[in-house]
């Protein structure tokens, strides 16, 4: 009889005891559920987000690509003359050197823009920078701000179009200061997955004057200033277009890779809200259970 | 040899610059929308002194305003 009479007594006070001891846990668990419910969804937006971003930098792609393709042949073509020209960049005292990086304003694109900023940052000799887009200016503010002479931004919105690189090519030839020599700084396009920093020179007159083979070209002096004008705004369309087309193909690919680490985190996150939904569900019926048995003793 | 344009001021990319919209702007009505698309820009830039950033212009007006100055500066 006391036997029959303790048990209710004890399964009252083992059930108050696990009751108390469940009691934080389950709202523990509750509210974890709902932390991990929010932080699903906010996961999938950001999923949302990065897989738009993709399709919009894949579409753009083709146009990009097609008219880096057509800008290299156009600069080539543009080089040409340098080339059979020999022109060599002058060597010796005095030279001053201006370098001119090829970035753009949008970021989201993996590590094309720090790689440019690295580029110039190896770089041991003296020279001042002329920078095109906000990413590469607010990075070499840190380091190089006492070299920057000019800085441009709004370009890289689109396809650069020929008539921003000659406006570029505009303001950069009325810089005060002979420069001997300008180096355009750029991603160039090697195949979907790599690019690598390099430059495309354009010579002063100077140098294309003192060039080996000048003898072979019949041409007056005076129309030097425009060829080396010309000749920028070329060069810069060139590294303006690989550059764009470079920064397209790293942003797909940026996106593509943080819209599969967001597929691995949601499953990973609905694994871990089933558990737990299950976890309290199973809590709740051991108390439900608990509860009906000691009241049916009663 | 000497030219008119480059008398009045321009350089060689202006003086492109300039032929290129007089062109845009004579075509046909179709293909004109379309080609005077390539010509916009809105490009900004600013001057650099000492690591210290200067005011941001938009770069066609300056390119313009540019042009004049020098077309009114006596021809050297």
């Amino acid at each position: 009889m006391l036997s029959r009479a303790a048990r209710p007594a004890l399964k009252a006070g083992a059930a108050a005891s696990s009751r108390a001891v469940a009691a934080p846990s389950t709202t523990a668990t509750f509210a974890t559920l709902r932390e991990i419910e929010g932080r699903l969804k906010s996961i999938r937006n950001i999923e949302k987000i990065t897989k738009t971003m993709k399709i919009v930098a894949s579409t753009k792609l083709t146009r990009a690509q097609r008219s880096m393709q057509e800008s290299r042949k156009y600069g080539q073509t543009s080089n040409e003359v340098y080339n059979s020209a020999e022109t060599k960049s002058i060597e010796g005292e005095g030279k001053k050197k201006l370098v001119v990086v090829c970035s753009s304003d949008k970021g989201l694109c993996g590590g094309i823009h720090s790689g440019l900023s690295r580029y110039i940052r190896r770089q041991t000799d003296t020279f001042d920078i002329v920078i095109i887009g906000e990413k590469c200016r607010s990075q070499l503010v840190r380091t190089n701000a006492k070299d920057i002479v000019l800085n441009f931004a709004g370009a890289g919105k689109d396809v650069p179009t020929f008539a921003e690189a000659q406006a570029i090519a505009d303001q950069i030839v009325q810089l005060p200061g002979d420069y001997t020599e300008v180096e355009i700084v750029y991603n160039k396009f090697i195949n979907a997955t790599s690019y690598e920093p390099s430059t495309i020179a354009a010579f002063s007159e100077d140098a294309f004057l003192s060039s080996p083979n000048y003898s072979a070209f019949e041409v007056e002096e005076d129309v030097l200033p425009n060829l080396r004008e010309y000749g920028l705004a070329n060069s810069l369309y060139w590294a303006l277009s690989e550059g764009h087309a470079c920064e397209i193909s790293a942003r797909r690919n940026a996106m593509d890779n943080a819209s599969k680490n967001a597929g691995e985190m949601i499953g990973k996150y609905q694994i871990l809200y089933n558990r737990t939904r299950q976890a309290a569900i199973t809590g709740e019926l051991v108390e439900i259970i608990t509860g009906a048995i000691a009241s049916e003793d009663m | 040899m000497t030219f008119a344009w480059k008398q009045a001021g321009l350089t060689y990319n202006r003086y492109l610059a300039v032929a290129a919209r007089a062109v845009r702007r004579s075509l046909k009505d179709d293909k004109r929308l379309i080609a005077e698309r390539r010509g916009e820009s809105d490009l900004r830039f600013a001057k650099w002194t000492n690591g210290k950033q200067g005011e941001v212009i938009n770069l066609a007006d300056a390119n313009a305003a540019a042009a004049v100055t020098k077309a009114n500066a006596p021809a050297s």
